[in-house]
């Protein structure tokens, strides 16, 4: 804690002065007397044009980052919309459609053929009937649709379960989100397995469990049936793909016994069943009595891996519903029917699966509708367009609620009850009014129902690639319906509704890499990133944060100069969808002039935080980037390959997670800031070996993108804008070095503050041990000794004090001389009474002059060679005079202090002031005695040497602190200035808050007052530890550190708020076990209990304020300079001497 | 005597060591303007890994992928070119050369869509013998010698086979030729006369780093005089290594399950016979599952035993496995469909048991797994070293 020293005062509160006497007295020559009074005037004026100043600075300094930075080009053809252009829909044959022939007998027999099925009336297995949806982990829209339509459906079947390799090892990644839904929703979850290990197919997996023996098998089924139970799942749903059919046998077996397994408890097994050329892996038949459910999965008629053409056309979905009818155990079917899309580029031969959604906004934004030619019609009763761009033509096939209900029409006729829908989150929202009809025939109101084609929230994708561009604009559709002769729904989509698009454009090359570093700059992390990158000759992109760019501007200069990307990572790295759309422009304005001024290039490159930097799939996340795209020209830089190396995995999970997600994308994301990136750093070579080995090129983005580096950060042209970027520059600079400067002052004053805790530290316990081995001084004879007191209405006290004083065990001469200041109260007749039995008492009185001039003639009027001054409400003991006077053996000590003690410890305010005298002025002086650089002699307890008074001069009157001025004079003379511990004198201390201020105020100007009177005396070699010790601790520990208190306090609040506290907090913790350290040496000192030092803690937070006050208060004083008036302290009367 | 059993201990030790980490060398070695050298103990260990339809879709997933499986580095890495695609395979050549393996190419003179059984087509024996492909020979020749380092080109491969076009079946076959003595017969030489001029063409583009493997069937179809190996040798000077597949039973439909040995043994003494030094490479070699005729597992441990046989089999060096799954179509293997829509799987990992036989035996020092280079050589051509 930095303390203030006690400056007390001969002319302490009580003697209250009439401002004519003083003026009298010291006007000419008052430190800080401003007689003209143009200081104050003058003062204030220059604050007043440089706060001025300051505001027009910060308001330029605002309209500067505010001020649209240099309009740019669009760096990027962000045109893939306007390019999406309709083509004629590609007729195809659709080779599959009779491929269920080859399953059905009797379709083999002929055309004569009866039936299936029709008319059978099959009862349902369970009531109600099975509705049962595939959820989608990886898709947010699949939750959002589940929590709108949970009340439509029974089961869920979720892809948590996976089995691969020969041992057949079963990984389980439940999602506890969706299971405490379901359980809420009542349900069921049967979860899916797959045989898939990334995007590998694992037959091994399940053949080599099929060859098992029973044993084996079953032990692998109790496995699987506790993980079921682990996760809450009602049954399993196998779907295995490209099994050997040659095991068909074993695989009957295996299921029966895993069906046996999971039967006994409790828990269902459900068997997908492709409706393609892997229908024969199974004997179902066989199966059936094994199996709760076959889950026919009656669409990928064509899929991903096939040439276009339709999901599930008319011919072969009723074909194949047919071969179902005729298998298994009636009403064990679950008919899942498709309710998504395809997309298939027939030019660069890939496939996309697709949401119904995508697949309208597809075809409103190609005009497709328009073209009147996207119909569901025969002969295949599919959803079917086609479009192009620059990376070819496409071919989109989907199916919706019109698909959805002739099928279920196929099915109710043959006598299915139960359905599912494949996937949620991609249906054609309109599905779920037409699942509740469950294939019954459609009423007028029901169809114009399902001709409405409402747009909603739901974002979009157009594309695939990292580069994008969002548009949030919706608009409705509507789908002409018409039911045919033959009862078959058809629907022409005259008007496609779209949705909020995120268009993504695609990397020409597949082979380039770019490699992205978010968050930075960081000192740390970021110059090794850099000059691994060196090393090896690649460039990256950086999309750094305008905090801490402005912070490290050197490393942004680093990163530039090495020939790296920039790119724009918002200032603060706050989530942008939570933010007003002001927050967005100042967030992205501020990072880009920032950018520019440190650079002198500009970026046109963005990537915002958070999760919109993989896919956004929310348009309160689509928002800032359209924003940022079109209004403020960015081109939006998102990442696919992720190994979230921010989460610290381990450098071998970050290097593992790339190679899995590398095929997915172009652009990798990797952190250079925001923490320990060692992991990062360390698997970074080891990414670009793998890279580099792999065939890829790491190239910068502008290479990836096929853009000159000029366009994407242009060079800012001199003239441009010239203005408003100097006064960024500025403004940032002067902030980077404010916030400079204030680390280094955090950093200075606390290191500052630890050297001089350990010096007094040391120095009193060196005091202290020469102290206890010096002999008791017997002097002979002991000096004479005259007492001087002033007093003034101390009737009460004056008493006490004085027979304190005349019980002194003091072998000398003794005289106590009062002087009565004119006391309107009994004073006088108190001092009497105790002179009346004790002729050592003198009583003088006069009229009220003030406390100097009352002392001054007490002094006059004593006769002895020691002077020890005391005020009249303190408390000597019997030895305190002894010991002021033993100091005194030594010649060369002309002034001695003792040991001032509040006495009236009675509350908090006096036991603050109490801790504040042992361990900020006691210990001090015990530390300064050893170097001869006490500063003050209090007045409540001292001892002069009369001649040493005399060669002083007396007490001037030009400060408020004659003690301080003394004292300092002493120092100036070449005297020793000593100080006595054991001369303890109890004195009262102020009680209230109030009274404690004034007498502070009091205290702070005139120590300021010395300080400057005696200036002269800082840093003069001649005054040795007091000029380069003593006096600047007064300065800077006890007027600078004290004032910026409030402004320290401020910033510690706004750290904790802001969630920096670690950083600042450290500092704050030095210097508060500083200060418990230090008390607790000054209570162990003066054999005070240990636990009053815990006082300090609180004391940093109320007594400091107090003091802070108290230090700019005498300031402003000095600076008006006008003379200071101050109260009279109440007095209370509660000095004890424990 | 005991100081050299310690020394024999640490000796294993090492080579334990070595094989542990033999799935992933530090930093391969820049083989450019190298010379593959033949291992004096030991084979070097190879794998095809399933690189698609026309086996030329190389990635290093499923490279790294494959040797995670075996726990094993691989010293060659097989894959196609294709005459139809016209192009020098360079990405997937590099990719394996930085992988620290050696490639094996099988440059396959046929068209697409490369069905098997069709006959001969625009890049015939014949037509290349025409000098119609001159070109395209050329620039593969120029994409071969840029790529520095030693390359096993296996041109025409099984050509004692009756499926492929480019088998001497389809070139006359077993017709005589007049005059010959001892009998040469049409089909043969047509092969050998392409090989000699695809070679010289080569050759004469400075591709001095291919390695040529003429590589036939295990057993020829029809097995005839006229369809034999040595029917079929371009004669020292045009070779560089003697090859051959090697499969087990491959369909479900197959009788039995021969044992490795027979598959083996006559065909390596048949090719050894050709030339007495020419090192062997099995270029080709697996197995389909059948575990109701015969345990993969154990066919492959005794493959692997009969391989490091070395007293017997001195001059083998080289083994690839073939490691492939697919779905048979009605055309495919066997008669009458009776194998439609059944898988024929010969990869490694078919079976716990396969997998285990394979990884015991490949994790012997004696199979090879980072090829030993020459010295390197100072070439006024070779391109600048990384």
């Amino acid at each position: 804690m930095v303390r203030f020293e006690k400056m007390d005062s001969l002319g302490r509160g009580r003697n209250q002065l009439s401002r004519g006497t003083y003026l009298k007295m010291s006007q000419s020559s008052f430190v800080f007397l401003d007689p003209g009074g143009r200081r104050w005037p003058l003062f204030r004026r220059v604050t007043l044009g440089l706060s001025v100043l300051l505001g027009l600075g910060f308001i330029l300094f605002v309209a500067s980052v505010w001020i649209r930075p240099a309009v740019r080009l669009p760096a990027v053809s962000r045109e893939l919309r306007n390019r999406l252009k309709a083509t004629r829909p590609i007729p195809t044959p659709d080779r599959k459609a009779l491929d269920w022939q080859h399953y059905n007998p009797r379709a083999r027999e002929g055309p004569e053929r009866p039936p299936a099925a029709s008319g059978k009336i099959v009862p349902p297995l369970r009531d109600p009937a099975v509705r049962l949806a595939f959820y989608p982990g990886e898709d947010a829209n699949a939750a959002r649709s589940l929590r709108e339509h949970a009340h439509s459906l029974t089961h869920i079947a979720p892809d948590w379960l996976t089995v691969s390799g020969v041992e057949s090892t079963v990984v389980a990644e439940p999602d506890v989100e969706l299971a405490a839904f379901c359980r809420e929703h009542a349900l069921s979850v049967i979860p899916i397995l797959r045989n898939l290990k990334g995007d590998v197919w694992q037959p091994e997996a399940v053949e080599e469990l099929a060859r098992a023996d029973i044993g084996r098998q079953r032990a692998w089924a109790e496995m699987l049936s506790a993980k079921l139970r682990e996760m809450g799942a009602a049954g399993v749903l196998l779907d295995f793909d490209e099994l050997d059919p040659n095991l068909q046998a074993q695989f009957t077996t295996l299921f029966a016994t895993l069906a046996e397994g999971l039967h006994s408890r409790g828990q269902e097994l459900w068997l997908g069943v492709s409706m393609d050329d892997e229908f024969g892996t199974y004997d179902l038949e066989a199966l059936a009595p094994a199996i709760d459910r076959f889950v026919g999965e009656f669409f990928d008629e064509h899929a991903e891996g096939d040439e276009p053409g339709p999901i599930a056309s008319r011919p072969w979905i009723e074909g194949w519903l047919e071969v179902a009818a005729d298998l298994g155990t009636p009403g064990q079917w679950v008919i899942v029917l498709g309710a998504q899309a395809y997309d298939w580029n027939v030019t660069r031969n890939r496939a996309e699966a697709l949401s119904f959604r995508d697949a309208m906004s597809r075809a409103s934004y190609a005009g497709a509708d328009v073209a009147g030619e996207v119909e569901v019609a025969a002969p295949d009763y599919n959803g079917h367009f086609g479009y192009e761009e620059s990376l070819g033509q496409h071919e989109v096939w989907f199916l919706d609620a019109v698909t959805m209900q002739n099928q279920l029409r196929a099915a109710a006729r043959l006598g299915f009850h139960d359905f599912g829908v494949y996937r949620l989150g991609a249906e054609d929202p309109a599905i779920w009014a037409v699942l509740a009809q469950a294939g019954r025939e459609p009423n007028d109101e029901f169809l114009r129902a399902l001709g409405a084609l409402p747009a909603d929230e739901t974002v979009t994708h157009v594309g695939r690639g990292e580069i994008v561009s969002a548009d949030l604009s919706k608009d409705s559709g509507v789908r002409s319906l018409k039911v045919e002769s033959d009862g078959q729904l058809s629907a022409n989509y005259s008007d496609a509704p779209n949705f909020p698009v995120l268009f993504h454009q695609p990397s020409a090359d597949e082979g380039k890499v770019t490699i992205t570093f978010d968050d930075g700059p960081d000192p740390t992390w970021t110059p090794r990133v850099l000059d691994l990158l060196k090393a090896r000759g690649l460039k990256a992109a950086f999309f750094v944060i305008g905090r801490n760019a402005e912070q490290y501007p050197k490393l942004v200069e680093r990163i530039v100069a090495e020939g790296h990307e920039i790119g724009n990572h918002t200032y603060s790295h706050g989530n942008l969808a939570e933010m007003p759309e002001w927050r967005w422009r100042l967030e992205l304005d501020s990072t880009e002039r920032l950018i520019e001024t440190i650079t002198g290039y500009s970026t046109t490159l963005f990537r915002p935080p958070y999760n919109a930097d993989s896919t956004p799939s929310d348009v309160a996340e689509l928002a800032p980037l359209r924003f940022a795209e079109q209004e403020l020209g960015y081109t939006i830089v998102l990442e696919t390959i992720d190994p979230q190396d921010w989460a610290r995995p381990g450098a071998d999970a970050i290097v593992q997670r790339v190679k899995d997600q590398r095929s997915k994308g172009n652009i990798i994301l990797l952190h250079d800031a925001g923490g320990d990136r060692a992991q990062t750093l360390a698997a970074l070579p080891r990414l670009l070996d793998w890279l580099e080995e792999r065939g890829d090129r790491v190239v910068p983005l502008s290479e990836l993108l096929n853009i000159p580096r000029s366009d994407l950060m242009p060079r800012v042209s001199a003239n441009e804008q010239s203005g408003w970027r100097n006064v960024a520059a500025i403004g940032f600079r002067s902030w980077h070095w404010l916030v400079e400067f204030f680390w280094s002052f955090m950093l200075l004053a606390t290191g500052l503050v630890v050297l001089r805790s350990l010096l007094i530290c040391w120095l009193a316990l060196r005091q202290r041990h020469a102290q206890k081995r010096r002999k008791s001084v017997e002097m002979a004879p002991w000096p004479a000794v005259s007492v001087l007191i002033a007093a003034f209405n101390e009737e009460r006290l004056i008493g006490r004090t004085l027979r304190a004083v005349l019980q002194s065990e003091y072998a000398g001469e003794l005289e106590v001389v009062v002087v009565n200041d004119g006391s309107s109260d009994g004073t006088a007749a108190e001092v009497d009474l105790v002179g009346q039995s004790d002729a050592r008492v003198r009583l003088l009185s006069q009229v009220n002059a003030g406390k100097s001039a009352a002392l001054r003639r007490a002094l006059d009027a004593s006769r002895h060679e020691v002077v020890v001054f005391l005020d009249a409400d303190t408390l000597f003991t019997a030895t305190t005079i002894r010991k002021l006077a033993e100091e005194l053996a030594e010649p060369a000590v002309t002034a001695v202090s003792g040991n001032a003690r509040v006495g009236n410890r009675v509350n908090f305010v006096t036991r603050c002031q109490a801790l504040e005298y042992i361990c900020g002025f006691n210990l001090d002086r015990r530390a300064y005695t050893q170097w001869n650089c006490v500063t003050v002699v209090p007045g409540a307890v001292s001892a002069f040497r009369r001649a040493a008074l005399v060669e002083a001069g007396g007490f001037s009157h030009d400060t408020l602190a004659e003690d301080t001025d003394i004292t300092l004079t002493m120092h100036r003379l070449g005297h020793r200035v000593a100080y006595a511990p054991e001369a303890i004198a109890w004195t009262e201390a102020p009680e209230t808050w109030r009274a404690l201020g004034r007498q502070r105020v009091r205290w702070a100007f005139g120590t300021m007052q010395c300080l400057w009177k005696h200036r002269d005396l800082t840093f003069n070699p001649r005054f040795g530890a007091l000029g380069f010790f003593a006096l600047p601790s007064i300065w800077f520990f006890h007027i600078l550190l004290v004032a910026i208190t409030p402004l320290a306090d401020a910033i510690l609040l706004w750290s904790i708020a802001a969630g920096y506290a670690a950083a600042l907090g450290k500092y704050f913790a030095i210097f508060l076990l500083l200060d418990l350290i230090l008390a607790a040496v000054a209570c162990a000192l003066e054999g005070v209990p240990l636990r009053r030092a815990l006082l300090i803690l609180p004391m940093r937070f109320a007594y400091r304020w107090l003091l802070a006050w108290v230090v700019w208060k005498s300031l402003l004083r000095a600076l008006r300079g006008a003379l200071v008036g101050w109260g009279k302290m109440e007095r209370t009367g509660t000095v004890r001497t424990a | 005597m005991r100081s050299l059993l310690v020394g024999l201990l640490f000796l294993l030790a090492a080579c334990e060591q070595r094989t542990e980490i033999s799935a992933a060398p530090a930093k391969p070695v820049d083989p450019r303007g190298r010379q593959l050298l033949l291992p004096e103990h030991g084979i070097y260990t190879g794998a095809y890994v399933n690189f698609g339809e026309q086996e030329d879709d190389v990635t290093l997933e499923k490279i790294e992928a494959f040797e995670e499986l075996v726990g094993k580095h691989q010293a060659i890495i097989a894959s196609s070119s294709y005459w139809g695609e016209q192009t020098f395979p360079a990405a997937n050549l590099k990719l394996i050369t930085r992988h620290g393996a050696v490639p094996l190419v099988f440059w396959s003179p046929w068209d697409r869509p490369y069905t098997e059984d069709r006959g001969p087509d625009k890049y015939s024996l014949t037509a290349i013998l025409a000098g119609t492909h001159d070109a395209y020979i050329d620039r593969w020749a120029d994409g071969a010698r840029e790529l520095g380092g030693p390359i096993f080109v296996s041109f025409g491969n099984e050509a004692n086979g009756s499926w492929f076009p480019w088998s001497g079946t389809y070139y006359g076959g077993g017709n005589p030729i007049p005059g010959s003595d001892p009998p040469r017969f049409e089909g043969p030489e047509v092969f050998k006369r392409a090989w000699r001029y695809v070679v010289d063409r080569c050759r004469a583009r400075g591709a001095s780093n291919v390695q040529w493997v003429l590589h036939l069937m295990d057993y020829s179809t029809p097995n005839d005089v006229w369809n034999l190996a040595e029917q079929y040798y371009p004669g020292a000077d045009y070779v560089d290594w003697l090859g051959f597949s090697l499969y087990g039973s491959q369909f479900p439909s197959d009788e039995g399950y021969p044992d490795f040995f027979s598959c083996f043994d006559w065909p390596y003494t048949e090719l050894a016979q050709l030339d007495p030094n020419k090192p062997i490479m099995l270029c080709e070699w697996g197995v389909g599952e059948f575990p109701e005729v015969g345990d993969k597992g154990d066919w492959i441990r005794g493959a692997w035993k009969i391989m490091s046989q070395s007293d017997k089999y001195p001059r083998l060096k080289a083994a690839v496995f073939w490691h492939e799954r697919w779905q048979n179509s009605a055309s495919s293997g066997g008669a009458d469909g009776e194998n439609t829509d059944k898988y024929s799987d010969l990869r490694v990992n078919s079976s716990a048991g396969a997998l285990r036989a394979y990884r015991e035996g490949v994790a012997s020092p004696f199979c090879i797994a980072t090829p030993l280079f020459s010295e390197e050589r100072p070439q006024p051509s070779a391109p600048p070293s990384r």
